[in-house]
């Protein structure tokens, strides 16, 4: 079997960087020492506002071009507890770092810039506060257990109003990222 | 053929190719956007109109066909495992990156479900899928022609076969061959087509024809055609050996049991096969033919 590429990179690491955006309106609310509130405030800015353009351009993109698939689900579970491990992995370490020089802000970027990588090489790119806010949950959908040879056996991810989801349904959902799906409101659920 | 988008009445379209990699074959998926599902969703229609120009027959492995047809095979039947297994294969892999490579592309194909989640599956071999790479493609810049360097990929007119609950709708008898791998597949099931010919044919003895028929794709085409038809269950010996005779098909009998010559394998299952036969016109002169295709024709 070939190995399998993962593809939009950039849209993957844009969606990390949106999922980041409270982290970010927390240090802007915080201020630093090293930097004026200008500098931070129009940095904070702009790490908040291009990735969730871009998430908002992804979303865009794939709904005008129709860019939907079939999900079969064979198990699903409803991961809200993900945001649990955002908050440890992002919010609570990041948050009470002290940037009292620039050393300390260095360190904290490139253990930021770790986290980052991690979760968009582990395909945690769905975990963003903004899904919730807006009502989303996420499931994890794994393929029925047939014995088609060609069937998919890779877990995909489902952000989505639904409340529950059974086995043996079939979703329809807009592709945000090879295993990230997006199912609007209104979309036909049932 | 591709024009602008309209509405869609269905709410999913998805494009997959089918590689070869080694010694198992990979079907992945390939987003597509809504003017490239629209010329797919096309091409489905163009099959459908071509089918429906010529009555269905149903499809058998030991006919030689032309280049278009129209045959039938329902979808749980042997032969048509490996279409079938791309046909109800979920949750497929998307692989976006895939016709970067596009040499090991063998098939390419569209998924259609409706609203209801009725699906239908449209098939074609990739020959000129591929073939297009291979030549140089120009296209008018300002006045002049110029070489196109990108690598494009041309969507063919129609599919080789349309895959849907209700069975297999052939076009293109080769292509289906060649997606659904018969070749591997009625050699496979050879074995397993003589178990059946030896509960109904008890008084022939089929060990010199599995063995030649496991080796012979043409022997075994022949042996699953016959399945097919299943018109071996009341053959009569005494007929069975007196066509034999007419038709210069070599057997002998031992222990009761008729033993092919080894010279006369495939004449013995033409006669199964009902290819063989005899015709008597002109009184006292007895005619024996061999079909290269036929077709059963109903009387009364």
């Amino acid at each position: 079997m070939p190995t399998k590429v993962e593809g939009l990179k950039l849209a993957r690491f844009m969606m990390v960087l949106s999922s980041i955006s409270p982290l970010v309106v927390l240090w802007a609310i915080r201020g630093s020492k090293l930097l004026a509130d200008k500098y931070l405030i129009s940095f904070c800015a702009a790490m908040v506002l291009l990735p969730n353009l871009f998430l908002w351009l992804r979303i865009t993109t794939a709904r005008k071009l129709n860019l939907k698939r079939e999900l079969v689900v064979g198990s699903a579970e409803d991961h809200r507890d993900h945001l649990l491990v955002y908050l440890f992995a992002m919010l609570l370490p990041f948050y009470p770092i002290d940037t009292g020089t620039w050393r300390d802000m260095a360190a904290l970027l490139a253990a930021l810039s770790f986290v980052v990588f991690l979760f968009w090489h582990l395909n945690l790119h769905y975990m963003n506060l903004l899904f919730a806010i807006r009502g989303y949950r996420v499931f994890t959908i794994s393929p029925p257990t047939d014995d088609n040879p060609l069937s998919g056996r890779t877990t995909q991810v489902l952000i989505t109003t639904r409340v529950s989801i059974l086995g043996g349904e079939h979703i329809v959902a807009y592709r945000l990222s090879d295993t990230v799906y997006f199912e609007a409101k209104n979309d036909g659920q049932g | 053929m591709t024009g602008k988008a309209e509405p869609k009445a269905v709410p999913v379209t998805e494009f997959g190719v089918g590689l070869e990699d080694g010694e198992a074959d990979e079907f992945v998926l390939v987003p597509v956007d809504d003017e490239v599902q629209t010329a797919l969703e096309e091409m489905i229609t163009a099959t459908r109109e071509q089918l429906n120009t010529v009555t269905a027959s149903r499809y058998e492995p030991s006919e030689k066909y032309g280049s278009t047809e129209h045959l039938h095979l329902p979808l749980e039947d042997e032969l048509a495992s490996h279409v079938r297994a791309i046909h109800e294969a979920n949750n497929l892999a998307v692989n976006a990156r895939v016709l970067s490579n596009p040499e090991k592309v063998f098939c390419y194909f569209v998924r259609n479900v409706d609203g209801k989640g009725y699906r239908v599956t449209g098939i074609r071999r990739a020959g000129t899928f591929k073939g297009v790479l291979k030549s140089r493609l120009v296209q008018l810049a300002t006045d002049a022609l110029k070489i196109v360097e990108d690598k494009i990929f041309k969507l063919d007119n129609d599919f080789d076969l349309l895959v849907e609950n209700s069975g297999i709708s052939i076009l293109r008898p080769s292509g289906f061959e060649f997606v659904g791998e018969l070749k591997d597949a009625i050699l496979g099931a050879a074995p397993a087509n003589i178990k059946k010919l030896e509960s109904d044919l008890p008084f022939v003895d089929f060990s010199s024809v599995e063995s030649y028929a496991t080796s012979h794709p043409r022997a075994a085409r022949y042996l699953a055609s016959i399945c097919v038809q299943k018109e071996t269950k009341n053959i009569d010996k005494s007929a069975l050996k007196k066509l034999c005779a007419s038709t210069g098909v070599k057997i002998r009998e031992e222990k009761g049991k008729i033993v092919v010559e080894d010279g006369s394998l495939m004449d013995f299952l033409g006669v199964l096969d009902r290819r063989l036969y005899q015709v008597e016109l002109v009184k006292g002169s007895p005619e024996s033919f061999r079909a290269s295709s036929r077709s059963r024709i109903k009387t009364g």
